[in-house]
């Protein structure tokens, strides 16, 4: 007998079970009391500045993500110094270290009685229980995602491309815009939406430093936990709904790309 | 135009020398091969002269200008690479016309003559019409004309050719070998080409430099290089020795 049938429908069941029921059931209960229940709950306040500090943390982690991937991966890619293993070791760790940790890492360094924030306490600059320490542990834990997609195409795209473009009178920049940036833009793209899922979900790094404070300090994971301890199981799952609804943007991109995604010059 | 190369030295590792007071003078129009095995240092040799590649010590002169410090950026000399090294995601026109793209403003052709100068480098390498194609589309042959159109689009005031040939397979390489040496004179360009094979050197250099160890080991023409080899290496690695095979071409 064919295990093929079996197969598939394992497949299937589990992600039945383990992924669309979930997801379909955080739908179901947030509009269980109809579509008006629904927005008045997400046009509450404090979730509605949840929403917005979520979106902020984004818009300002995410292009600093893009910039030091780049750099990070060109880098390593283009150069050999001293150093350069440890860095790519260093930059895969925060997937190895537990969010939590993360947080309480940068609480430790960055706190009023840590080194850095107590040295910067007498200047009146907090880092801590405000939008920088989200916005700092934010940036801890997507920091992998841009240069892991970037680098192993940029070490493949040929280095030889780059020395013909000098050859050929480009500049720097020239080189980067025309030559290298063309064949790093899907990965990149890639590695930037992963990179805005993960900050947008972040709950354990977010919830040490964020400080909870109502309408302030909350960023959506943050806000759910906070409605769904309050017992407020419909405001918990309009909010939910909102940032599922947000990582199935990013989940619809991703698929979007897998079908431009330029085949074209495998081999040179 | 014609390029002095003077006491030229390099290392990698700050302590064996890939090349060690390498002189030589390239004459205005000329062919010149630099010949060797591999680890001989003809290969760092040419990207010193491309500027890819910064030297130890020793001095570059073209002409009378001094471009020892000189980027490679400034020095325009086309350059062919081993890979050919063409954009992979720019057409063919695109590939050719890069060179005049990355003008300085003051310099730059209008767009309609960058096309009309891309469209007559690809009737000289007789690809007329393909200039929509992408590199992966083309064969070795078509890729290796493609690069060399590139390199000549920026009228380099050298061309050098880093082993051109040797991704090809023998019948197309007998054919380009020809070919580059008769675009090389219609040009009227400076050329010097690296490669490790005595009878492509024979063929399309007018002097060949035989390379062992980061140095010069004798330079001539081949018909002088034939007739009086100047030491036991260079007669061996011509194949000229007693027992060696017929070399003829």
């Amino acid at each position: 007998m064919s295990a093929r049938p079996l197969l598939i429908a394992i497949a299937i069941l589990f992600a039945l079970v383990v992924i669309v029921m979930p997801v379909a059931v955080i739908f179901a209960r947030a509009f269980a009391e109809g579509f008006g229940v629904w927005l008045a709950a997400v046009s509450e306040p404090e979730t509605r500045s949840a929403i917005m500090l979520t979106i902020v943390t984004a818009l300002i982690v995410v292009p600093i993500n893009i910039v030091f991937g780049l750099c990070a991966a060109w880098a390593i890619a283009r150069f050999r110094f001293p150093g350069r293993r440890v860095l790519l070791v260093l930059i895969e760790l925060p997937f190895a270290i537990s969010p939590i940790v993360a947080g309480l890492c940068f609480l430790l360094v960055y706190g009023a009685y840590g080194p850095v924030g107590g040295a910067l306490q007498p200047y009146g600059i907090q880092l801590m229980f405000n939008l920088a320490g989200i916005v700092l542990v934010s940036l801890f834990v997507t920091c992998p995602f841009v240069v892991r997609e970037v680098l192993p195409v940029l070490s493949v795209a040929g280095e030889d491309e780059e020395r013909a473009a000098l050859t050929l009178g480009a500049s720097g920049w020239q080189m980067f815009r025309f030559v290298t940036f063309p064949n790093i833009t899907w990965p990149l793209v890639y590695g930037a939406i992963l990179a805005t899922a993960r900050a947008i979900g972040e709950f354990g790094a977010v919830s040490v430093v964020s400080g909870a404070i109502r309408g302030q300090t909350m960023t959506l994971p943050l806000q759910i936990e906070l409605l769904y301890n309050d017992y407020n199981t419909t405001g918990a799952f309009a909010a939910a709904t909102v940032l599922a609804f947000l990582a199935l943007i990013t989940l619809v991109l991703r698929g979007l790309i897998a079908l431009v995604h330029p085949v074209r010059g495998a081999a040179t | 135009m014609s390029l002095e190369i003077d006491r030229v030295s390099k290392s990698f590792d700050g302590k064996s020398a890939v090349l060690g007071d390498v002189s030589l003078s390239v004459e205005d129009g000329e062919f010149l091969a630099l010949l060797g095995p591999s680890g001989s240092g003809k290969t760092t040799l040419l990207n010193i002269i491309s500027g890819l590649t910064a030297p130890d010590r020793g001095k570059l002169v073209l002409n009378d200008e001094d471009i020892t410090s000189v980027p490679a950026a400034r020095r325009r000399f086309g350059m062919v690479f081993q890979s050919y090294a063409l954009f992979r995601h720019m057409s063919v026109a695109d590939n050719i016309g890069f060179g005049l793209r990355v003008m300085d403003r003051a310099e730059r052709p209008s767009k309609a003559d960058r096309k009309a100068r891309v469209e007559e480098l690809l009737a000289m390498i007789d690809m007329a019409g393909l200039g929509d194609r992408y590199p992966a589309q083309l064969s070795g042959g078509q890729r290796q004309r493609v690069a060399m159109a590139r390199a000549l689009a920026i009228s380099p005031r050298l061309l050098l050719l880093d082993e051109p040939f040797s991704a090809l397979d023998a019948l197309v390489r007998r054919d380009l070998r020809r070919s580059v040496r008769d675009l090389q004179q219609r040009v009227g360009v400076t050329a010097i080409l690296v490669t490790h094979d005595q009878a492509e050197a024979f063929e399309v250099a007018d002097r060949v430099a035989v390379m062992r160890d980061g140095a010069i080991e004798q330079i001539g023409t081949p018909d002088e290089l034939r007739a009086r080899p100047a030491t036991p290496f260079v007669e061996s690695f011509l194949g000229l020795g007693p027992t060696a095979p017929d070399w003829t071409i």
